[in-house]
């Protein structure tokens, strides 16, 4: 299978309330507005509440249609918005070599028992939304700064994208505020060795 | 860069990336439904979430929203605005289902051309919320005609092509449309509205003030309905005429495809089964849902490694495809057949392999079948398991033997290993 080929896996992990399910689905939007050939947005749903660990998977494809609706066990992205679920053994074993991870964090992740061969990014979005008030009523709404950072990271779509997806989803209204905290993410994000 | 791929399904028209459940009511709006009744149950809740969005934001015009108490008063509640001669559109799961039981019966006695869609769950206890046909494929005696979706596109279409049927003068019966819970409905994939002056053209034109040809509700004129019946009276005679019409409906099924594939440019097969690879078959699995659009890939992939193999996807189980099934067996050597539910104490435990083995009973010279099952209750079926499946029909046709882990003839895969 060539690299164009391949249906190009990404997995969230979150809790309960941090808004991944969406973050999901919208990744799907962004990259199928800006080309892709196919995507299709996998949400774990049981009888998750407030805090508990949830799971979102989302798979894109530039060039073939995703003929399948099986959950993503070897994730070639890992988006974290809470970096506790890290030490979560469940979580901790499909981090794998080449993968690439983007978390939610002010600080380097440790990497003790990490493979070598992965790519960590990390960014402040939980600053960005307190410092731009980008918060509902239990916490920050962490899926547009996660999003805008994952989109640098990956070159997948741009600002422009996000911009399209987020009037077309939540109307122009909202629009100000959150290209704010995308625009931050997108420009703050770094990777750290 | 668009992909050809990508330009050849979009066809420059509208696209949303919407879940199975928002397909389901997209398309009710876009059939214009009249009257829509909700109680809400997981994981059908968002269908009618969205229903009452697009009633709120005056989307859809003129259609009544009633909120009832329960699925029975759901249903009961569509029997009276259907008999006053509307289109009418609801959608349940499970345990929901149970409950509407009775006023299903009462539906098709009725011959009241209602559509419901049906985000199938698995039955409780234990409790369970996710894919498992068993729900629907429970009511087959209740007179709706059945139909099983495999992707978010599909649950669009078949809606469509429901009320086409439906509301044709000559059936008059009721629809589900079934599809797997969470599976389909909590998943989001790209998929086409169609413009609404071309969905008014294929559909029939909304019923009159006259209503149905065969019931006319008039308040100055009381009158009852469906009342009590004599073993003398007609009663067996009405019975006789719905399981007529069933079978009758199977061409108008037929027509509604072709003529869907005409105007919107996509192909469902004859309607009741959609063939994939099987011209030069040699084995093949007949499967329905969800399972089967992942099917698909595995069934390129185990081509890939020199099987002639080949799939048979069932999109109509009432009524049921016997000609074209008769068919299929007879050209195959041998034809897995893969259920997602059960039929306790049926001829093979499965609802659909206890069908297909029926349909080949005066039948000679017809492959072996294997009938099983997978992914009961929601448990993931993945491609790798699923051309492990494949690769048991070939190594079946390859020795001549049966499986040795049967379970009273049938195979059931994907358990969980007992340590």
């Amino acid at each position: 299978m060539t690299e164009t080929e391949k249906i190009i896996e990404i997995s969230f992990h979150g809790r309960g309330g941090q808004t991944a399910i969406t973050a999901s689905q919208l990744l799907a939007e962004m990259a199928y507005e800006k080309g892709f050939a196919d995507a299709i947005a996998i949400p774990i749903i049981g009888a998750e509440r407030r805090g508990a660990p949830i799971m979102a998977f989302t798979k894109v494809s530039k060039h073939k249609i995703i003929r399948t609706y099986d959950s993503v066990k070897n994730p070639d992205f890992m988006i974290i918005f809470d970096t506790s679920l890290l030490e979560m053994p469940r979580i901790k074993e499909t981090i794998k070599e080449g993968v690439t991870i983007l978390a939610d964090s002010p600080i380097p992740i440790n990497r003790d028992g990490l493979p070598n061969n992965i790519r960590i990014f990390i960014v402040d979005a939980t600053g960005i939304c307190i410092k731009r008030g980008f918060m509902h009523s239990s916490g920050p709404i962490l899926n547009i700064p996660m999003l805008g950072a994952f989109g640098k990271v990956t070159g997948y779509y741009d600002l422009e994208t996000i911009e399209k997806v987020l009037k077309k989803v939540f109307g122009e209204s909202k629009i100000a505020k959150n290209m704010a905290v995308a625009r931050d993410a997108f420009e703050e994000v770094k990777e750290v060795k | 860069m668009v992909s050809d791929i990508k330009k050849e399904f979009l066809q420059n028209k509208e696209n949303k990336i919407i879940k199975g459940n928002e397909a389901a009511a997209y398309a009710a709006k876009s059939s214009r439904v009249q009257v829509i009744s909700a109680y809400p149950i997981t994981p059908q809740t968002t269908v009618v979430e969205k229903l009452s969005e697009f009633v709120d934001q005056g989307l859809m015009p003129g259609t009544q929203y009633i909120k009832v108490e329960s699925e029975h008063s759901v249903m009961a509640s569509m029997v009276g605005a259907s008999m006053t001669g509307t289109r009418t559109f609801t959608a349940t799961s499970g345990q929901g289902l149970f409950y509407m039981n009775e006023m299903l019966h009462w539906v098709a006695g009725t011959r009241l051309p209602i559509v419901m869609a049906i985000a199938s769950r698995g039955p409780a206890p234990p409790w369970n919320i996710w894919a498992d046909f068993t729900d629907v494929l429970s009511q087959r005696d209740t007179g709706w005609i059945t139909s099983f979706c495999a992707t978010h596109q599909e649950i669009y279409d078949e809606i469509l092509m429901s009320y086409k049927v439906c509301e044709d003068h000559d059936i008059l019966l009721p629809k589900f449309v079934a599809y797997g819970g969470f599976i389909l409905s909590h998943t989001s994939k790209p998929i086409i509205i169609e413009e609404q002056a071309l969905v008014d053209e294929y559909l029939p034109p909304l019923p009159d003030e006259k209503g149905w040809p065969h019931i006319f509700i008039d308040p100055e004129r009381p009158m009852m309905f469906g009342n009590l019946i004599m073993p003398s009276g007609f009663y067996y005679e009405f019975r006789m005429k719905i399981h007529e019409t069933m079978m009758r409906a199977k061409e108008k099924i037929m027509i509604a495809a072709k003529q869907f594939e005409r105007m919107f440019g996509r192909n469902y097969g004859n309607g009741l089964i959609q063939n994939y690879k099987m011209d030069d078959a040699d084995v093949a699995m007949l499967i329905y849902g969800d399972l089967a659009f992942q099917m698909e890939e595995a069934v390129d992939q185990v081509r890939e490694e020199g099987y002639k193999i080949g799939m048979v996807k069932l999109r109509h189980f009432r009524p049921f495809p016997v000609e074209e099934i008769i068919e299929i067996a007879k050209k195959v050597q041998v034809l897995g057949v893969m259920d997602r539910g059960t039929a306790f104490g049926s001829p093979t435990g499965g609802p659909i392999s206890s069908e297909v083995k029926t349909a080949l009973h005066n039948t000679e010279k017809t492959a072996k079948i294997l009938p099983m099952i997978s992914g009961l209750g929601g448990r993931e079926v993945t491609i790798d398991q699923q051309k492990d499946q494949l690769k048991i029909l070939i190594k079946m046709n390859e020795t001549g033997e049966l499986p040795k882990d049967l379970l009273y003839g049938t195979l059931w895969h994907g358990k969980l290993e007992v340590k």
